[in-house]
């Protein structure tokens, strides 16, 4: 088990820079989930950390020692991939031993760890199995037991679940769960889902454009996004963003005037609500601003509302049991502790 | 429905007239000759049955020649397989793509070249006076050395001549195999510690098998057709060390005796011999 550490690491392609300054500290038996749009490099650094993609500048330790030059074998990692990356031509058996008889591990330690990683996935069945032989499923299983095995210092997914069908990737990831509650393996896990990146990790680190744009527990990113990137990006359905101005302890545009949740200098602001945020209340309770119900689409447990006030439009997630018509005319509210202020100019979490 | 099952044929037809014509009549032509005692030098002949056949299982130079046919294509096989994965694995690994496009078309030239000048240009080259290989020899130690003088040197000479224009061209073959392979798996063996040679024998060789089994059939079907290469360079010589089954037939009916219905129950036998072979083979593979 390790500690990895990315100090001012920088990658590029000829001249151009993909990646800046990249600084990560991930602690030992720690699960890390770099969440990101594609394109954001996040598939980059963790092929960076493999030892698969050359290091243009920087220091990468793992467990303390500098790894930017050495081969993939001997930087204690395992890697499961997205589209499996399991040897065609070999069994189930040859793929997951492959590793240890490289490595020249003794034919009956071989047999004894394979028992024990085969059993924790259930893979009995399929050992002499050809993986074309095999789902999607039961062949991300054979990728994981192929990393297990080797019991590396830190565990790298690269978007295992992306090739999957919904269920299973449900199935699979509470499995990942489970396995790493078990290894306590320290793990850097990508991806671009963010249910996967929030029931997983230990802490997510939200990328964009080769930058970190958040890090933090899922809780913190999700109840106080740093960034306005970070609001819309985490959070189904998205976050509504209003552009006002901040004037005098209100929040204007014209049409809507709402109250500051503190107190804000003059300027343009962008309010963001969560949708679940958004009640529908009586007319003259106080706070409430009126608006106009355009569409109503029902989503089994709740029923998402598209409402408009003036120039803005808002979705309202409300309980299904409600029935409202389109074209209704409404009045919503939203708690203050529910705001969420950013500088439009800069995108930046503006806080009292 | 009943159109729908005439038209292939219609299409179909023309073609296979062609087909027939080209390939069934000269073969059912010399199946016949093969049965008859027919020579160069008389108009008439009579149908002796299978008594060419047997001659030729007491015939030496027959069987030497089915020797020579034999080290033939095992040699320049397996020869041929190797140039062209070693050098394949090497583009693949040392080369970069602009190198890659430029040792492919200078790898591509000798096979576009037809037997016969390759035959020549490489004779010429090794020719004891005036040739290119044999000139350090030369000009080191003064002897002239005649390298299709020896049984061995001209089978080698031959076969170097032959893998010279088929190993370079199964190397862009290869490589473009290689380079077709999908890359995570690659990737996944590096992690599992595999190093650089064990990546191929574990892992991009074994996932090309079927391609570069088929490749080993095309040389060997290949390889047996060589008889231009053969008669230019040494006509089989030298004595008959060289001398391949299509050499033999082509002496016996051509060269020497006008021997045509002899040579044709040699291209009769050698017909029935490959099929068998390669039908046995192939079934093999596809299992």
């Amino acid at each position: 088990m390790a500690h990895v550490e990315c100090r001012n690491i920088r990658k590029s392609y000829g001249g151009h820079e993909v990646i800046r300054d990249f600084n990560l500290s991930v602690s030992d038996h720690e699960f890390v989930a770099f969440l990101g749009p594609s394109g954001c490099g996040k598939s980059t650094i963790l092929r960076m950390v493999a030892g698969l993609e050359e290091i243009s500048g920087g220091d990468l330790m793992i467990g303390g020692a500098r790894m930017n030059d050495r081969d993939p074998g001997d930087r204690g990692i395992a890697m499961v991939f997205q589209n499996y990356a399991l040897y065609p031509h070999m069994s189930v058996r040859g793929n997951i031993t492959f590793a240890l008889e490289r490595a020249g591990v003794a034919k009956d330690e071989i047999a004894r760890r394979l028992g024990a990683v085969v059993e924790t996935l259930g893979l009995g069945a399929y050992l002499e199995r050809k993986p074309t032989e095999l789902s999607g499923g039961q062949q991300q299983r054979v990728a994981i037991a192929r990393a297990m095995i080797k019991t590396p210092e830190v565990f790298l997914f690269d978007e295992p679940l992306s090739n999957l069908d919904a269920r299973l990737r449900g199935h699979l990831r509470v499995e990942i769960a489970k396995l790493h509650r078990a290894l306590k393996t320290t793990s850097i896990y990508v991806t671009h889902d963010q249910l996967e990146a929030m029931t997983l990790a230990d802490r997510i680190v939200l990328m964009n454009q080769g930058r970190i744009e958040q890090m933090g527990t899922p809780e913190e990113i999700y109840t106080r996004p740093a960034t306005l990137f970070a609001a819309g990006f985490i959070g189904t359905p998205n976050m509504n963003f209003l552009e006002l101005e901040a004037a005098e302890g209100r929040l204007r545009d014209g049409v809507l005037d709402l109250a500051a949740p503190f107190a804000l200098a003059p300027g343009k602001v962008t309010l963001g609500i969560r949708p679940g945020a958004v009640k529908l209340v009586a007319e003259g309770d106080p706070g409430a601003f009126p608006v106009l119900a355009e569409r109503d689409e029902f989503h089994g447990e709740t029923r998402l509302l598209a409402l408009r006030s003036g120039s803005q439009s808002l979705l309202a997630a409300i309980p299904a049991t409600v029935r409202i018509a389109e074209g209704e005319r409404l009045w919503a509210r939203v708690e203050e502790a529910a705001m969420h202020v950013f500088d439009t100019g800069s995108g930046m979490r503006l806080a009292a | 429905m009943r159109q729908r099952t005439a038209l292939p044929y219609l299409f179909l037809g023309p073609a296979l007239v062609v087909l027939v014509i080209l390939a069934a009549v000269p073969t059912i032509y010399a199946v016949n000759i093969s049965l008859q005692n027919r020579t160069l030098s008389a108009p008439d002949a009579d149908y002796v049955w299978f008594a060419n056949y047997l001659r030729l299982f007491s015939d030496d130079r027959f069987l030497n020649a089915l020797w020579v046919s034999l080290k033939w294509e095992l040699l320049t096989v397996s020869a041929t397989m190797v140039v062209g994965i070693g050098l394949a694995l090497a583009m693949f690994e040392a080369a970069n793509a602009r190198w890659r496009a430029i040792l492919c078309l200078l790898f591509i030239i000798p096979v576009l070249l037809p037997r016969v000048c390759a035959a020549f240009v490489w004779k010429f080259s090794f020719h004891p006076l005036y040739g290119a290989t044999t000139w350090p020899v030369r000009a080191l130690t003064g002897e002239t050395p005649d390298l299709l003088a020896t049984p061995w040197g001209a089978m080698l000479a031959v076969a170097f001549v032959d893998v010279w224009q088929w190993g370079l061209f199964f190397a862009v073959i290869i490589l473009k195999l290689l380079e077709s392979l999908p890359p995570q798996p690659i990737e996944a063996a590096r992690i599992d510690r595999a190093k650089g040679w064990e990546i191929h024998s574990f892992i991009t060789l074994p996932m090309l098998k079927l391609p570069l089994i088929s490749l080993v059939l095309v040389k060997a079907i290949e390889s047996l057709r060589s008889f231009d290469l053969v008669y230019v360079m040494t006509r089989g010589g030298p004595g008959i060390s060289t001398e391949t089954l299509d050499m033999y037939a082509y002496s016996q009916g051509f060269i020497e005796a006008g021997n045509i219905s002899y040579a044709s129950s040699m291209a009769v036998i050698m017909m029935v011999l490959t099929v068998v072979m390669f039908t046995t083979i192939w079934k093999r593979v596809q299992k």
